[in-house]
């Protein structure tokens, strides 16, 4: 008995390998396959080398709160001289009339002097605080009370962050909390958080996760029908439904390792450039094996529709054209209005869902850091850095934790997959090849 | 494989009826029908075919590849049941572990070579990859391209790519060897390999099933066949047992001779000769009834007579006139 | 072969009864006869029965005498073949689904003519064609909207479209069709371009000028409107013009690569939406707007802005935008005429 099984399955086993085997010798010899991992290769490496560029950039300082200015012109820069208790309007008065005299600060010690803390946050009947007043012109002695609390939490110097019925967030700071923060160690962090989420989201998962499987295993099965070798592979004692699956698996062994050795070069070339102590960021790793869980489950689905799309009839990949141009509409549609139900019919939006729910389990701080960088208020004419980033993030689909909404979405991923075989299996068995 | 220049079949009794295997027949046909819109490819097909080399044969349209189709699971009958080993070959893939498909499409992977080719296709019948190695290469062998194992089906003529295919055919050892249109498109020399392959092959106890329309090709390979016409089954059976059972059309004995118009008057005087033409010079014609009286009274007369005779044909007993005769109606 | 008459003691004497002159008849017979004779009076020889030794016949080829028709009517068939297919059998057949999405996409494209034609049919006038009558915004959008016309319509048509056209040929061999007569090169591949810029031109332009008089009826604008808004028309008609060159030409440039009918189909998706996703990745993340030269959508998109005369939304200028758009149109066409000059006459 135990004989029969096992010599059942290597049997199977020996089947699904000879058919994977083939597969991909037949990949290999093929142009098209070259021509399509070069191509998403030198797109990814294109993203790439601006990412590269824009970390090496300077980045400029700048006084936000305007104290490091001098309006009466007597040395003594504003910050200063309203922490010691002068007048920074009227030139006579100023801390080097104090006994001792106090030296005047340079400028710069007034740029860039009270950046936001996010480690400090507490999270209160449903909103959360945080804030710390570094340069003390908030809790200075001077301040009178109801300044202190501008924002009627109940705490002085600090800053909520609330979200409207409508899932945005807002931040209602206290004055003069966190309003001078340090370009220098801020701006390359959105930029780095922005350029993985959507080199991640629409460079990988969807350039990657679309357009490999749209020419290769669209031709899975239909090239095979056309050319008349299919009959090679059915002729056998072998299930049609088996053969779709080992042929899916042959273009898998093909797929997942390139797709891993492109992430993986992402993330060695971002690690290094990252912004943070050390030469190597590996806490972002997280993130990165997210994205290419999300990309290894999108090449899944996309191919399993795409060769099911070529069983149907010779010219089914015709609907593979607007379904992937309507998939590109959904991608934009996940980062623009996240809670959409449309997503969850969709492909793209169980993949998506997967990083922006790896996102908060790899940063912590992410919804403060977004909301901060994304508000108006403090970063004043430029304009604040964050736009990208918080049109990038979005909130994972369910109200669990990050996951459980990996766990879903790969649950659901897998269904749509094993659907999709079994539809085009039953396809296939109705199918003459005459 | 050298070629085997002498082209004879075995020698079969006409009158013996188509032996029938009381095992389950690998083939059979129970009111088939097949049509394609208001095409009728097949109608009404009632066949079961078990051992030996038959042959499929009929114009080109009559329904050959259809019926291969039916059999190798590619298509399902509009009507009837097809079973293959007594199982139907459209629910089931579990027969195809015992039979071989030389199809009629010569697309191949050409990148590949041929005992690649072979090997991989045989591991699908569950051999591991030693073991379809050495098969491939026993195959090859047997078919005459040993000496072509690494090399790419790309660069291979028709003769051999039909030889790969038969190979390929042959890797699982299987007990129906179905080949449809096996020469299409060969040069003489490698039809005549295959041929010799195919008579092997029915010697060794398989089922064979041959399709072809180039009827001289068939007669030299088996003769037993299966006549399609128009998607019916016209006749069924030896060939000389067929063409003996149009009794109504006359038979012809054709004379090469020096003195024609001297044996056509010593001829007319035999029995059972209903004729004799004068076709053209030098040539006897003589029409019968009973080909096997007249043959046996034959040899007797020309020596009797002296006569000088070159050659004795039967143009009426090969495929071509019978079909000619059955579907036709006319003699030629 | 020369079936030989019973009677061929002939020899090698002329007949008398086949002459080639001005007035006699073109005829198969006479044109066998006239390729292996000798003589230039044009008469037959017929190999005799019994010779017991061969002959050679020096083959003189005359030339054909009929008439050809002009060079635009053979090209007209061949156009003709390509566009008659899709709305009758007896030409080249284009599958159902293309010809359903076809018909789709016109109703699509035409959609906008829709709010106006319910307007003047309800009767009231001006907010609905405020917001939905001829304006350059809405002639822009006509032509050059993003969604849905650029990523479901034109390029989904174009790509349907020239997916086959070339790669057809060169899978099948069926080229030798048309290079075994008078047509040249040349000729092949500008009557199928221009089939197909045909198609994309009706299902763009065409409707973009049914809008505009649409407009002009439904609402009953005058001449003083017409000469307003004429040159904002002319403006949109250049720059989808331009949009169907570009499209064409990217499209079959990738059909003549191939042989297989959908590569290049996915091919030009792949190109036009793939670079648009890159370009507005990198424009997003760094704000740098460089790679909008290398998305055919955004450099046409740019110059039919300008040409419009509407607020542009990238930060580069026209003219490198129209100069990239030129540039794709050159490789494109460069690749096309080199594939379609080396193109075997057999099946590749």
């Amino acid at each position: 008995m135990a004989d029969e099984a096992t010599k059942a399955w290597a049997a199977l086993d020996r089947k699904a390998t000879a058919v994977a085997e083939f597969t991909l010798r037949q990949y290999r010899t093929r142009l098209s396959t070259w021509v399509v991992v070069g191509c998403v290769a030198v797109a990814l490496g294109t993203i790439l080398l601006f990412y590269l560029q824009a970390m090496s950039e300077e980045v400029v300082a700048v006084d936000n709160d305007g104290d490091a200015s001098d309006p009466d012109g007597d040395g003594y820069p504003t910050g200063q001289e309203v922490s010691l208790g002068t007048d920074p309007y009227f030139a006579l008065d100023h801390p080097g009339n104090f006994d001792p005299p106090v030296a005047p600060d340079p400028p710069e010690r007034w740029i860039d002097e009270d950046g936001p803390s996010f480690s400090n946050a507490v999270v209160l009947d449903g909103s959360t605080t945080f804030g710390v007043d570094d340069d003390g012109d908030c809790s200075g002695a001077d301040v009178p009370e109801r300044s202190k609390d501008s924002n009627g939490n109940g705490e002085a110097c600090d800053i909520v962050l609330r979200t409207t019925y409508s899932g945005a967030s807002y931040m209602l700071s206290d004055g003069a909390v966190d309003e001078d923060p340090s370009e220098a160690a801020l701006l390359p962090e959105v930029t780095h958080r922005a350029f993985l989420l959507g080199y991640g989201k629409l460079g990988v998962v969807f350039i990657v996760g679309i357009f490999v499987p749209l020419f290769l295993a669209s031709g899975l099965i239909r090239t095979e029908i056309a050319s008349g070798t299919m009959h090679y592979m059915l002729a056998k004692p072998i299930a049609r439904g088996e053969v779709l699956l080992y042929r899916m698996l042959g273009y898998l062994t093909l797929v997942w390792p390139v797709s891993a050795a492109l992430v993986l070069l992402s993330a060695v070339v971002t690690g290094l450039a990252a912004p943070g102590d050390g030469w190597l960021r590996v806490s972002d790793l997280g993130l990165w094996l997210a994205i290419l869980l999300a990309t290894w489950l999108a090449l899944l689905v996309y191919g399993m529709l795409f060769m099911t799309l070529g069983v149907m009839w010779r010219f089914g990949i015709v609907l593979a054209i607007p379904f992937a141009a309507w998939e590109f509409g959904m991608a934009f549609l996940s980062m623009g209005l996240p809670s959409s139900p449309l997503l969850r019919v969709s492909v793209i939006g169980w993949c998506l869902s997967i990083i922006d729910a790896a996102t908060r389990l790899v940063w912590k701080d992410h919804d403060l850091f977004v909301a901060y960088t994304s508000d108006g208020t403090v970063w004043g004419s430029a304009g604040p850095p964050g736009e990208a980033l918080a049109f990038l993030t979005s909130n994972a689909p369910f109200d669990l934790s990050p996951t459980w909404n990996i766990a879903i979405a790969v649950l659901v991923l897998l269904l749509q997959a094993g659907l999709i075989w079994l539809v085009g299996a039953a396809l296939f068995n109705g199918k003459e090849i005459a | 494989m050298m070629p085997d220049l002498s082209q004879v079949g075995p020698a079969v009794d006409p009158a013996a009826p188509v032996p029938v295997d009381s095992k389950v027949p690998a083939v059979v046909f129970d009111h088939v029908s097949k049509t394609y819109g208001r095409i009728h490819a097949l109608s009404n097909i009632n066949l079961a075919i078990s051992g030996g080399v038959t042959g499929i044969l009929g114009l080109n349209g009559a329904g050959k590849s259809t019926l291969f189709n039916l059999l190798m699971g590619r298509c399902r009958p509009s009507s009837g049941e097809v079973r293959l080993f007594g199982i139907d070959p459209w629910k089931d893939p579990s027969p195809y572990a015992r039979v071989g498909f030389v199809p009629e499409s010569e697309k191949l992977h050409d990148w590949m070579t041929a005992g690649d080719f072979v090997a991989t296709f045989a591991r699908l019948h569950g051999l591991g990859r030693e073991q379809a190695q050495a098969e491939a290469e026993r195959v090859l062998t047997f078919v005459g391209l040993q000496e072509n194992i690494h090399s790419e089906i790309g660069r291979f003529s028709k003769g051999m790519r039909q030889r790969v295919k038969i190979a390929h055919a042959l890797v699982n050892d299987p007990d129906l060897i179905v080949l449809d249109e096996p020469l299409t498109g060969c040069d003489p020399l490698a039809r005549t390999t295959i041929m010799n392959v195919v008579r092997e092959l029915g010697r060794m106890g398989r089922t064979v099933l041959v399709s072809s329309h180039i009827l001289h090709e068939i007669e030299r390979i088996t003769e037993q066949i299966v006549l399609l016409h128009h998607g019916q089954v016209l006749a069924l059976g030896n060939v000389h047992g067929i063409r003996a059972r149009l009794d109504r059309i006359p038979h012809r004995i054709l004379i090469h001779t020096d003195d024609a118009n001297r044996l056509a008057k010593t001829t007319l005087d035999l029995e059972h000769v209903h004729g004799v033409l004068l076709p053209g010079e030098g040539k006897v014609e003589i029409l019968t009834h009973d080909l096997g009286a007249v043959h046996s009274a034959l040899p007797s007369l020309l020596v009797n007579g002296g006569f000088n005779v070159h050659r004795i044909d039967n143009p009426d007993d090969d495929l071509e006139s019978i079909i000619g005769h059955l579907v036709g109606g006319g003699g030629a | 072969m020369l079936g030989l008459p019973e009677d061929a003691d002939a020899g090698t004497e002329a007949a008398d009864d086949v002459r080639f002159d001005e007035a006699s008849p073109v005829t198969g017979a006479s044109r066998i006869e006239a390729a292996w004779t000798g003589q230039d009076d044009g008469s037959a020889s017929v190999a005799g029965a019994g010779d017991a030794s061969g002959h050679v016949f020096t083959q003189t080829y005359l030339p054909w005498s009929g008439t050809l028709n002009p060079r635009w009517a053979r090209n007209w068939a061949v156009y003709r073949h390509h566009l008659a297919g899709l709305v009758r059998s007896g030409h080249r057949p284009w599958p159902v689904l293309v010809r359903l999405y076809l018909l789709l996409v016109l109703i699509g494209a035409a959609a906008d003519m829709f709010p106006i034609l319910l307007s003047s049919i309800l009767g009231d006038g001006a907010s609905i064609v405020s917001v939905f009558g001829v304006s350059r915004n809405s002639l822009y959008a006509h032509v050059l909207g993003f969604f849905p016309r650029n990523i479901l319509y034109y390029p989904v048509v174009t790509a349907l479209i020239v997916g086959t056209m070339i790669s057809e040929d060169r899978l099948n061999g069926t080229s030798a069709l048309y290079f075994s007569r008078p047509i040249s090169r040349l000729d092949y591949v500008v009557m199928k371009y221009l089939a197909a810029a045909s198609v994309l031109g009706l299902l763009c332009i065409g409707t973009l000028v049914l809008f505009y008089f649409a407009e002009v009826l439904a609402m009953g604008r005058g001449w003083a409107w017409v000469v307003d808004t004429f040159p904002l028309l002319m403006a949109a008609v250049a720059a989808g013009g331009l949009l169907v060159v570009t499209y064409t030409s990217l499209g079959l440039g990738l059909s003549s690569v191939s042989t297989n009918g959908y590569f290049p189909a996915i091919g030009l998706l792949a190109l036009v939406l793939g670079t648009k996703s890159l370009a507005e990745i990198v424009g997003l993340l760094f704000e740098q707007d460089v790679l909008y030269l290398f998305s055919p959508y955004d450099a046409l998109a740019n110059v039919g802005q300008h040409l419009l005369g509407i607020e542009s939304n990238y930060d580069l200028p026209w003219t490198w935008s129209l100069v990239s758009v030129v540039a794709m149109n050159a490789v494109a066409l460069y690749v096309l005429a080199g594939r379609v000059a080396s193109m075997e006459v057999t099946r590749e």
